[in-house]
């Protein structure tokens, strides 16, 4: 249990990290370390981080959403971010001069298809009438 | 034995007596002028004209019978400006214009004045009080009457540019999850915001995995604007889908280069029948001709 932070295994060796009114990003060393400890006891390969609660990212989040990632990318896995709010990809878009190094998709449900592709499973089928 | 003098009488009460003396006369005058502009118009019914006369007068006649002296902030005095914003509203909404409304108040002003120069017990000093209390309630109305035409120019403003801002941003849903922006004319950072706004709302809204975005109506290209563009397609990402850019014309490709613009990170093709065909790929649509 990380304070400000759920953690649920979903399957496809994925787990969805719900953030929380109580999670503090800057403050990134009170979560890596338990949060990896328990991707790799659930011997997770993929991350979905789900902002649908996020309103907003800003410089100190988006730092600790980029440090939480190259904590997976060392151990193996792939974090794809999931769910962020029209106003916080543009509120974003105006603050990052890169493209972000983790995967975007536009709600869980994608972000697992995503994960699939990644894994080399797709089960995903062409869309459209 | 001498009589004794009149007493002086008060400026509001020189004026309900020239009304109720006058009431018939100055009531038929105001109609008269009433239908000359509105009714000819057709801005009014000659009953409506009729009816927004009489109740004219009746609350003046109520404001000068309510205190010696004007007081603005008295409910006659409210109700009487009140009368004038839903006159003024009224006829503005079908059609009138505000010279015509002013000119109207400016009239019933005058008739006052007019129906004054036949009283011969009215001194200078008295006419003088007159002139300056009608042209005090005639200000203020007047001024009423400028604000509900400002008020209503401005909706009308903000309706024009909202639809302006639709107009200017048709993003199309043209497949499950695919949309199309074209881009037409210049990508400023009011517009950009504007844009994306919608944009991005939309992708939430239609849960789109595509953005096509065409700037085969963009005619030039600066830092800033490529800038806003490479911002767009970024924040299209952010949200989980793809942009694709279509449309940029040579000369267009050619400022880029010039700029030292890097689109390499972004995907392109050079119609939107092409960025088109990109979209489907991506969602593995394939489109066959049908035999027969």
């Amino acid at each position: 249990m990380i304070p400000g932070i759920h953690l649920t295994p979903i399957g496809d060796d994925s787990v969805l990290l719900e953030p929380g009114d109580g999670l503090d990003p800057t403050d990134p060393n009170a979560y890596l370390v338990p949060l990896l400890a328990f991707l790799q006891k659930k011997r997770a390969r993929f991350l979905i981080y789900d902002l649908k609660n996020v309103a907003l990212i800003d410089r100190v989040y988006y730092e600790w959403m980029t440090a939480m990632n190259s904590l997976c990318l060392i151990s193996g896995i792939r974090m794809v971010v999931a769910n962020i709010r029209p106003y916080a990809a543009f509120a974003l878009s105006q603050l990052i001069s890169d493209d972000p190094p983790f995967a975007c998709a536009l709600d869980v449900d994608s972000a697992r298809q995503a994960i699939s592709r990644l894994a080399g499973s797709d089960t995903g089928t062409g869309t459209g009438p | 034995m001498t009589t004794p003098a009149p007493a002086r009488r008060t400026t509001n009460q020189i004026l309900i007596d020239l009304l109720m003396l006058n009431v018939g006369k100055i009531s038929t005058i105001i109609e008269q002028q009433g239908h000359s502009i509105f009714g000819q118009a057709n801005l009014l019914s000659k009953e409506e004209i009729n009816d927004y006369s009489l109740e004219f007068l009746e609350l003046v006649v109520m404001l000068l019978q309510s205190a010696t002296h004007m007081d603005r902030r008295s409910a006659e005095f409210n109700a009487l400006r009140k009368f004038f914003t839903t006159f003024s509203q009224q006829i503005q909404a079908r059609g009138s214009n505000l010279d015509e409304f002013v000119r109207y108040i400016q009239f019933l002003q005058r008739v006052f004045l007019d129906n004054l120069e036949a009283d011969a017990t009215v001194d200078f000093a008295q006419s003088r009080e007159i002139l300056l209390l009608l042209a005090s309630i005639f200000n203020d109305i007047i001024l009423d009457v400028f604000h509900v035409y400002l008020e209503e120019k401005e909706r009308t403003i903000q309706a024009q540019q909202e639809e302006l801002r639709q107009t200017s941003t048709p993003i199309t849903e043209i497949w499950d999850g695919v949309l199309t922006l074209p881009i037409i004319g210049t990508l400023d950072s009011t517009r950009t915001m504007m844009v994306m706004e919608h944009l991005l709302s939309r992708i939430e809204a239609e849960r789109a995995r595509v953005v096509v975005i065409d700037v085969t109506g963009v005619m030039a290209i600066d830092s800033q604007v490529s800038h806003h563009l490479i911002q767009m397609i970024r924040a299209v990402g952010l949200m989980g889908a793809d942009a694709v850019l279509t449309g940029i014309r040579p000369e267009i490709a050619r400022s880029l280069t010039s700029l030292n613009i890097d689109l390499g990170m972004v995907t392109t093709r050079a119609t939107l029948s092409e960025g088109l065909k990109e979209a489907f790929r991506r969602l593995r649509v394939e489109v066959r001709q049908g035999n027969g």
